[in-house]
């Protein structure tokens, strides 16, 4: 495999007196997507705003193609923040011609650039149009073609679909498919799993400020939540004895969902369970990144 | 780049006049709109001013001799655009850009760092001030000229580096109050608490007699700058103060650019 795109080892980050990154390490490489996940307050956006260069570490290193000069790494990432940050003031293509001159060595032909980018986003109907003025998904839109203005290797996005229809959701998701088809690099963070699932090529969990995980999605699911997950009624479980079954087998409390418990269990798991408890209703499914979420939110 | 002065050396990177240079742009759009303010606001104080309380005080003793009220406020006017033009940009512009409208965090995400942000804001204030004292300048040039003021407007273009660099002390004063104030509402209290009295204890618009008001006018940047400009315009000495208000500004600077960095840094990044 080629060199790493982006490498980061050991980061540390104390915000507020508190250790809200402890050691953790990312590895991207080009043309793949990384998923950085985890629960509220695990960390994400604090690493990503690092790798981004917009915090500094306390500790740890950073190289993202063989580089860690702050001002060469920034040139070679594009960044999408979680919260709309474009230049209210001017209008979209002018955002865009702006964001270029951020840059050094300048961009090549920025105004090519621009017009290939609002064709691309499907922004040119709205050239001359302010920014507030768009939808959320044109929004993004153009969050993201800003973030490309200037051709970076590396595409940092910070959720970037919390907040919109599915349709919109699903558009995002093609733009990144095509850019990661185009050899970027993309780190992004998501709370929607499926979104994590279908679009990252890794992932890396983070709980508590810690890589928890990584690998593949499939890898990191079998690994940290188990090959199957159990559906039962909380009620039919509790009366057949479920709970001291999972803890005499030190399986730890199950994850409750409404009425539900959903019991994440190796494959010899189930089958014990399938005999410890015959005539008990339940279903069985293949994990997914929500009950990871559920299992590092217990 | 030794990171001791890494925060000062900033203010020549590329990166701070690319913040610059969006400011500039943007004023740019509807530039005809925006030189009104400076260029009206002149010729209405000096119309009221002469036609109003230059009918009870037609002249007044500064330095020793009798110089009519309108030459004397009109220096002090020219002062009070240099002064108030950054100060407001640095504070209420600046605010907006950081709080409402996010314009920083989406620059901190290119290569622009936070130094390069608050030497864009403050070179941009002290740009717009020098821009509005300039502005003002040809109006007392047109009042000169039409026989209403009496001034030596050969030194009018000295205003241009005066207001350059006392705009970046002002500008980064308005940034420090950016930085500590927490919503825009509480942002009247340096203006009223500190501005508008240090505006108006500084010779601009009437001599300072008092000795007390005298003592701490020495240390006002505004006070130099306008006994300054009125030295040059109505003929007199004007080193001491012209020395006075670039070692004040440049302290100001030195102090108060590394605070703004530290303080906005932590307001912005959390760091």
């Amino acid at each position: 495999m080629t060199s790493p795109l982006l490498e980061a080892h050991g980061l540390v980050k104390h915000l507020g007196g508190r250790r809200v990154v402890d050691g953790v390490d990312v590895v991207c490489h080009a043309g793949e997507v990384l998923g950085l996940l985890g629960p509220n307050g695990a960390g994400k956006t604090t690493t990503l705003r690092m790798l981004y260069g917009f915090l500094h570490p306390d500790a740890g290193t950073i190289r993202i193609d063989g580089s860690a000069d702050l001002s060469r790494m920034k040139r070679e990432v594009g960044v999408c923040t979680q919260n709309d940050t474009f230049d209210g003031d001017f209008d979209v293509r002018q955002n865009l011609e702006i964001a270029a001159t951020y840059f050094r060595p300048r961009p090549e032909n920025v105004p090519a650039r621009v017009r290939e980018l609002l064709d691309r986003f499907g922004l040119g109907p709205y050239a001359e149009a302010r920014p507030e003025t768009l939808s959320g998904g044109f929004r993004r839109r153009l969050m993201m073609a800003r973030a490309l203005v200037h051709r970076p290797r590396l595409l940092f996005l910070d959720e970037p679909t919390t907040g919109l229809d599915p349709q919109a959701r699903m558009a995002v998701w093609d733009l990144v498919d095509g850019l990661r088809a185009e050899g970027l690099g993309v780190v992004l963070t998501s709370h929607y799993m499926d979104e994590a699932e279908r679009l990252s090529d890794a992932l890396t969990v983070l709980a508590a400020g810690r890589v928890v995980a990584r690998g593949a999605p499939k890898a990191v699911l079998g690994d940290l939540v188990g090959e199957h997950v159990v559906v039962v009624d909380i009620g039919e479980a509790t009366a057949a004895g479920v709970m001291p079954w999972l803890a005499g087998r030190g399986l730890g409390a199950p994850g409750g969902v409404l009425r539900e418990w959903h019991l994440p269990l190796r494959a010899d798991d189930l089958a014990d369970f399938a005999r410890a408890f015959p005539d008990l209703r339940y279903e069985v499914r293949a994990p997914t990144l929500d009950d990871l979420f559920l299992k590092l939110a217990l | 780049m030794n990171a001791r002065i890494a925060w000062l050396t900033a203010a020549f990177d590329w990166q701070s006049r690319a913040v610059m240079n969006r400011h500039l742009r943007l004023y740019m759009t509807g530039w005809h709109i925006k030189v009104l303010p400076p260029a009206l606001e002149p010729v209405t104080m000096l119309v009221m001013f002469g036609l109003g309380l230059g009918a009870y005080m037609s002249s007044i003793e500064w330095r020793g001799r009798e110089v009519s009220y309108l030459s004397f406020v009109a220096p002090g006017m020219l002062a009070y655009a240099a002064f108030m033009t950054p100060f407001f940009q640095a504070l209420y512009a600046s605010f907006i850009r950081m709080h409402f409208q996010r314009t920083w965090e989406g620059q901190l995400t290119t290569q622009i760092e936070m130094r390069h942000v608050v030497w864009g804001e403050i070179l941009w204030a002290a740009v717009l001030g020098t821009v509005y004292a300039a502005i003002v300048s040809i109006v007392l040039a047109l009042f000169h000229v039409l026989g209403l003021l009496t001034l030596d407007v050969r030194y009018l273009p000295l205003i241009v580096p005066l207001a350059f660099v006392s705009g970046c002390a002002f500008g980064a004063a308005g940034l420090y109050f950016t930085g500590i104030v927490p919503t825009i509402d509480h942002l009247n209290l340096p203006v009223f608490l500190i501005v508008l009295p240090l505006a108006f204890a500084s010779a601009t618009y009437f001599p300072l007699q008092h000795p007390v008001l005298v003592k701490i006018a020495t240390l006002n940047p505004l006070y130099h700058l306008a006994e300054a400009l009125r030295g040059l315009l109505l003929g007199g000495a004007v080193r001491y103060h012209v020395a006075a208000l670039l070692v004040l500004s440049v302290a100001i600077v030195l102090v108060l650019v590394p605070l703004d960095m530290r303080i906005l840094r932590r307001r912005v990044l959390g760091e």
